[in-house]
């Protein structure tokens, strides 16, 4: 790969031309960013007054501000990842500004076949591999302008592929850090093929706790019939971060996905959220936990697709807001014909600690089968004063009551989180960010 | 508290006018009216919708999604479906520059 360092902000044929001639892709991966970027150039940003985008304002967004094109060598991290605190992982990879900064990888894991690192790389060592999966199944690379661009335009990027009944019973880290103004356009795919099991912990942070950057990503993960993988997904981004992602899962027959979500940072996230149950007897649990502060702005749209009988999803998406920040939450359980014996379940809960912030909920269902159990259900509320009160009569300041209350609010998450070290990074985060409204 | 920043010139706005503008973090509209100038934030309360795409008549503003109303002055809504008042922010003239200060939540 040429590493020079020009880098271009403008986003026109010209740029992307040069940023193509820079990289050393294989044909077929040439051939599939030119796609993607003629349907970039064809496509306008999402429109004010469209669905989806009507509570997500990105009008003062200005993607070309910031350096998409590069082909930068990535400096090491300053900044400390959390998940991987007190765990013997099986491997590590670690991305700086939308490029491949290091990668750690146990030999006894590659010794059974087990592929992991870079997917920069491992799209050219793994050609076929990564041709058959890389955005041909589960990411709709037309679904918005957003999509298209990250099609274009991806580097870097995190790859893991466990073959037919390999256990790895230590988890992978995957992280994607920013320095101030760069942008990421990372992109993670995870191929477990039957009978496999992993578990996955991704970061994405920022160098300072303020930090301007732009990350346009996206995941794919795909388990196969009887495998099993727990994914954690932790967004720690600096404050000033746009960041707008695609997240997408296929889970096949007798497989099962549990996927943590955890957003803290950023200015503005914008996710799509689909997975697809697409095998009998699939399931997806979904564990989401929020919480905003300042003018933070998060929407979540998330789909539990129900395409083959007996699948079971349980999506649980849990918001604490303060200062005037925004959550939207928007869900939708579709169900398809055949799709007989679904048990869909979604949830959304809200917590505002001020007034000022402000959380939108909205759940849907779509159901075209006649046999199925689907249920959704929302709350909206303060913290109760009484509470507090109580609290503080036994002993606690305001501050200490509120921070208890709100670790009881998340709970039932943390229950439903399998990974101590999870649990634990989780827990301090929400609670260093809790501030006393008295 | 923040300063007041340059934002535009009289004479850029017609009268009655609005215009949209970034500041700082978000963006406002900007109102005159009478040669008096008014500012506030750009988003509906009730549901997002754009107050500076809307029609502005009098002291109102008129959010083209649902047609609330807003007093421009106060930020006061004035009719549902919007049942929370808009942020309004400070606005000042010096010679033939408009300055706006972002009041906080």
């Amino acid at each position: 790969m040429n590493l020079d360092t020009t880098v271009t902000t403008e986003l026109n044929q010209a740029a992307f031309d040069a940023f193509l001639e820079m990289r050393e892709d294989p044909g077929w991966l040439q051939q599939q960013r030119r796609e993607a970027w003629a349907t970039f150039s064809q496509m306008q940003w999402p429109a004010r007054n469209s669905e989806e985008w009507s509570r997500t304002d990105i009008r003062l967004l200005n993607v070309e501000q910031y350096p998409l094109l590069t082909a930068s060598p990535a400096a090491t991290l300053a900044a400390q990842p959390q998940l991987n605190q007190g765990v013997d992982l099986a491997g590590q990879s670690v991305c700086r500004d939308g490029h491949s900064a290091q990668v750690d990888f146990q030999q006894k894991w590659a010794e059974q076949g087990v592929i992991f690192g870079s997917l920069d790389q491992l799209a050219t060592e793994h050609e076929a591999l990564v041709k058959d999966h890389l955005m041909t199944r589960a990411m709709n690379r037309q679904y918005d302008r957003f999509a298209a661009l990250h099609a274009a335009c991806w580097t870097g990027g995190h790859f893991l592929y466990v073959p037919r009944g390999v256990v790895v019973d230590e988890p992978f880290h995957m992280v994607s850090a920013l320095s101030d103004g760069q942008a990421d356009l990372g992109h993670t795919l995870c191929i477990l093929e039957e009978g496999a099991e992993a578990t996955v912990l991704t970061e994405t942070l920022s160098e300072e706790a303020d930090d301007d950057g732009f990350h346009c990503g996206a995941v794919e993960l795909l388990v196969a019939p009887n495998s099993h993988l727990r994914y954690v997904n932790l967004q720690n981004w600096g404050s000033r971060v746009w960041h707008l992602a695609h997240h997408n899962a296929i889970v096949e027959q007798d497989a099962s996905l549990q996927w943590t979500v955890a957003a803290m940072g950023s200015r503005l996230a914008k996710v799509n959220q689909h997975v697809a149950l697409t095998g009998k007897g699939a399931d997806a649990q979904v564990n989401g936990v929020m919480f905003t502060e300042q003018r933070q702005h998060m929407c979540y749209q998330t789909l539990q697709h129900h395409v083959a009988a007996h699948g079971h999803s349980d999506f649980l998406y849990k918001a604490a807001l303060q200062d005037r920040s925004r959550t939207v939450w928007r869900g939708m359980i579709k169900v398809d014909a055949q799709a007989q014996q679904t048990d869909g379940y979604q949830r959304n809960d809200n917590l505002l600690l001020n007034d000022g912030a402000r959380a939108d909920s909205i759940p849907g269902l779509e159901i075209e089968a006649d046999d199925v159990r689907c249920t959704h259900g929302s709350t909206t509320g303060r913290v109760d004063e009484e509470l507090l009160f109580y609290a503080q009569c036994r002993g606690f300041t305001r501050t200490e009551a509120m921070r208890v209350i709100v670790t009881g609010f998340f709970q039932q998450i943390f229950d439903r989180v399998t990974i101590e070290s999870v649990r634990n990074a989780l827990g301090e985060a929400i609670a260093q960010r809790v501030r006393d409204y008295a | 508290m923040p300063d007041f920043v340059k934002v535009a010139q009289v004479g850029d706005l017609p009268d009655p006018g609005k215009m949209i503008l970034p500041v700082a973090d978000r963006l406002v509209v900007l109102f005159c009216l009478d040669q008096q100038f008014y500012c506030m934030d750009d988003i509906c309360t009730h549901d997002g919708g754009t107050l500076g795409d809307g029609e502005l008549a009098a002291c109102q503003i008129t959010c083209p999604r649902h047609g609330a109303k807003f007093d421009i002055r106060t930020g006061e809504a004035l009719t549902m479906p919007a049942t929370e008042n808009n942020l309004t922010h400070e606005v000042k003239v010096e010679g033939t520059d408009i300055l706006v200060r972002l009041c906080e939540d």
